[in-house]
């Protein structure tokens, strides 16, 4: 019984991290109506940021967030206003292969100019560990997972609290009526294109004190995030949440519970994903 | 021009005409590729070969996975099948000769794709990428899981290699590949199905009210791609004659066909090879210039085509005059 809650935790502290890079994903998609494929090399720009910030000037990840957040926002409002912004009306296809093209750009971008190589970040507190009764959590993982609360908890409340917020959600549901009632929406593109490339970063810096940093290190989570979205609904911010939960606890169980699980747990998310798909398929949703 | 022939019955639907003038390029891409392994190449005669070869199977994918996209269906899976050709054969390979290793591991990757096809039948555009993309990935997942035994694990696999490693028979079976697949293309193109395609393409729900078996069709679509996708992988398996899970199941495998036919002109059977040659050797060029990262070029192709080059190079070639899409 131990185990089942450990493995429950464990799973739960994971979804802290999905659901930031997938709610990222979720504005991409919901407010500018844009798959975003590259969506993982934006984390992987935040991972290195962290990287670089620690391993040469010796700044801890969680100071240089801000830092890494704001940079990578600069970024993807540049990648909005040269590329994203001209495809707009374009068919559904050509968006996407745009993001998938500027994906695999920067992904070799940071190959070239990087290698290949895994990148550690090491902090005082990596060795850490809290206990919780039975139960025990590393100390980066919780304090990744209470980041990630944080940084979620804030941005709903500007997605429902503030103007900027609401004029997001305007969009979302209907871009021309919005246009209709005043707001500018190329700015609200822009912002929304932004944030959702800023949460992107912010996960990587999270991921680079978990994991590491590298080139490719964005595709699985990228992935991942798409599951996520997939099973909330395109463009439904508040089921990101519960999502990221079920994707988080089922490879936790995964990796528990099945034999070699390590392995096999990267797997989970596709079943997730189909197994939504064909639901919504065909139950006749699109 | 496309689709508006679907307006009756079957009797009606009339075969669309290839203008024999138009195959006049391709032919000559043919002759040229025939003629390579005879030019004087000087010492570097096996590099150039080494290239010309999977210049070859880079036209085999791209132009196969062009044939599934006519029917609407922009795949991310095209590395999956790519692999499992290089993977059946790998291991058929070891109970049976070549020659039957090859049809048989096409035909299993084809029926495979039909599982897929058939489950992602219903999903279109972002759903259909992100499904096939997560297919991919499992499959190298499950691959890299199975006891080592049974298909090398994460290590990879050794494969006997293709036609005892004859550099110049190897070249010609490539070539006879990739004439298959311009054949089939081509067929395709002469056939009923390429207003079944471009209809289904162009509206499913259109189709469908228009009679046509959007079912049926898709999911040959599919099979026909794999097959052909799969019979690359096999060249390549035999060509390298080691594979492992990590390079033959790579998101670039399945990036390469796509980005190649956008550049070089989608719905086409001379762009995705004419496409294939240009980002091969460009490819080939930047790898030895840089040892990582030398898929950039990918990128920067893909974003600069859907930018500012939508119909490819055949687009560029056709500017101002209408001719059939050979």
């Amino acid at each position: 019984m131990e185990l089942f809650f450990q493995t429950l935790l464990n799973g739960l502290l994971q979804s802290g991290l999905y659901a930031l890079v997938a709610s990222g994903l979720a504005l991409a998609v919901g407010v500018v109506g844009i798959v975003n494929f590259a969506h993982g090399e934006f984390l992987m720009i935040g991972a290195f940021l962290a990287w670089a910030l620690s391993t040469f000037l010796g700044v801890d990840p969680l100071v240089s967030l801000p830092f890494a957040a704001l940079a990578v926002f600069g970024v993807g409002a540049l990648t909005y206003r040269v590329s994203i912004r001209h495809v707009l009306l374009a068919p559904e296809l050509n968006q996407m292969l745009l993001t998938f093209g500027l994906g695999i750009l920067l992904q070799n971008l940071a190959l070239i100019w990087l290698g290949g190589n895994t990148r550690t970040v090491t902090t005082p507190y990596q060795g850490s560990s809290l206990s919780l009764g039975e139960l025990s959590v590393g100390g980066p993982k919780a304090v990744a997972f209470g980041l990630a609360v944080l940084i979620l908890v804030a941005l709903y409340g500007v997605l429902y609290r503030t103007t900027l917020g609401r004029q997001m959600r305007a969009v979302a549901q209907n871009r021309r009526g919005s246009q209709l009632i005043g707001i500018d929406v190329d700015r609200v593109y822009l912002l929304a294109f932004g944030l959702s490339c800023a949460l992107a970063a912010v996960a990587g810096v999270l991921v680079a004190t978990l994991l590491f940093a590298s080139p490719t290190v964005g595709l699985v989570f990228a992935l991942k995030a798409f599951a996520i979205i997939v099973m909330a609904g395109l463009g439904n911010l508040t089921g990101v949440l519960w999502a990221s939960v079920v994707l988080g606890v089922s490879e936790a169980l995964v990796q528990t519970y099945v034999p070699g699980g390590g392995g096999w747990s990267d797997a989970v998310f596709f079943l997730l994903i189909f197994v939504t798909l064909v639901y919504r398929s065909y139950r006749g949703a699109r | 021009m496309e689709g508006r022939a679907l307006d009756g019955s079957r009797a009606v639907v009339r075969r669309p005409d290839v203008p024999l003038r138009s195959l006049l390029p391709l032919g000559l891409f043919f002759l040229l590729a025939l003629a390579f392994p005879f030019l004087p190449l000087g010492e570097r005669a096996e590099y150039l070969m080494q290239i010309a070869f999977f210049t070859l199977v880079a036209g085999v994918l791209a132009l196969s996975w062009d044939i599934l996209a006519r029917s609407g269906q922009v795949s991310l899976a095209h590395a999956a099948f790519y692999g499992l050709g290089a993977y059946g054969f790998a291991l058929l390979g070891k109970v049976m000769p070549w020659f039957l290793a090859m049809p048989a591991a096409a035909l299993l990757a084809g029926l495979i794709s039909l599982v897929l096809g058939a489950v992602t039948m219903r999903l279109s555009g972002m759903y259909f990428a992100i499904a096939t993309l997560a297919f991919t990935e499992v499959v190298r997942t499950i691959i890299q899981n199975l006891p080592e035994g049974a298909a090398g694990g994460a290590n990879g696999l050794l494969v006997p290699a293709l036609l005892g490693g004859n550099a110049r028979a190897q070249y010609f079976l490539a070539f006879g590949i990739l004439l298959l697949t311009a054949l089939v293309s081509l067929a395709i193109r002469r056939s009923r199905l390429h207003h079944a395609f471009a209809a289904i393409r162009q509206g499913e729900e259109t189709a469908r009210v228009l009679g046509v078996s959007v079912v049926k069709y898709k999911l040959l679509a599919f099979f026909i791609s794999s097959v052909l996708a799969a019979l690359g992988g096999v060249l390549y398996a035999g060509k390298t004659f080691f594979i492992n899970p990590l390079e033959t199941f790579s998101l670039a495998n399945s990036i390469a066909p796509l980005t190649t036919s956008i550049f070089g002109g989608l719905y086409t059977t001379l762009g995705p090879i004419l496409g294939a040659t240009v980002l091969r050797v460009a490819e080939e060029v930047l790898h030895n210039a840089i040892k990582n990262g030398y898929l950039v070029v990918y990128g920067l192709v893909l974003m600069l085509s859907i930018l500012w080059l939508p119909r490819g190079l055949m687009g560029l070639l056709r500017r101002g005059k209408r001719g059939g899409d050979v």
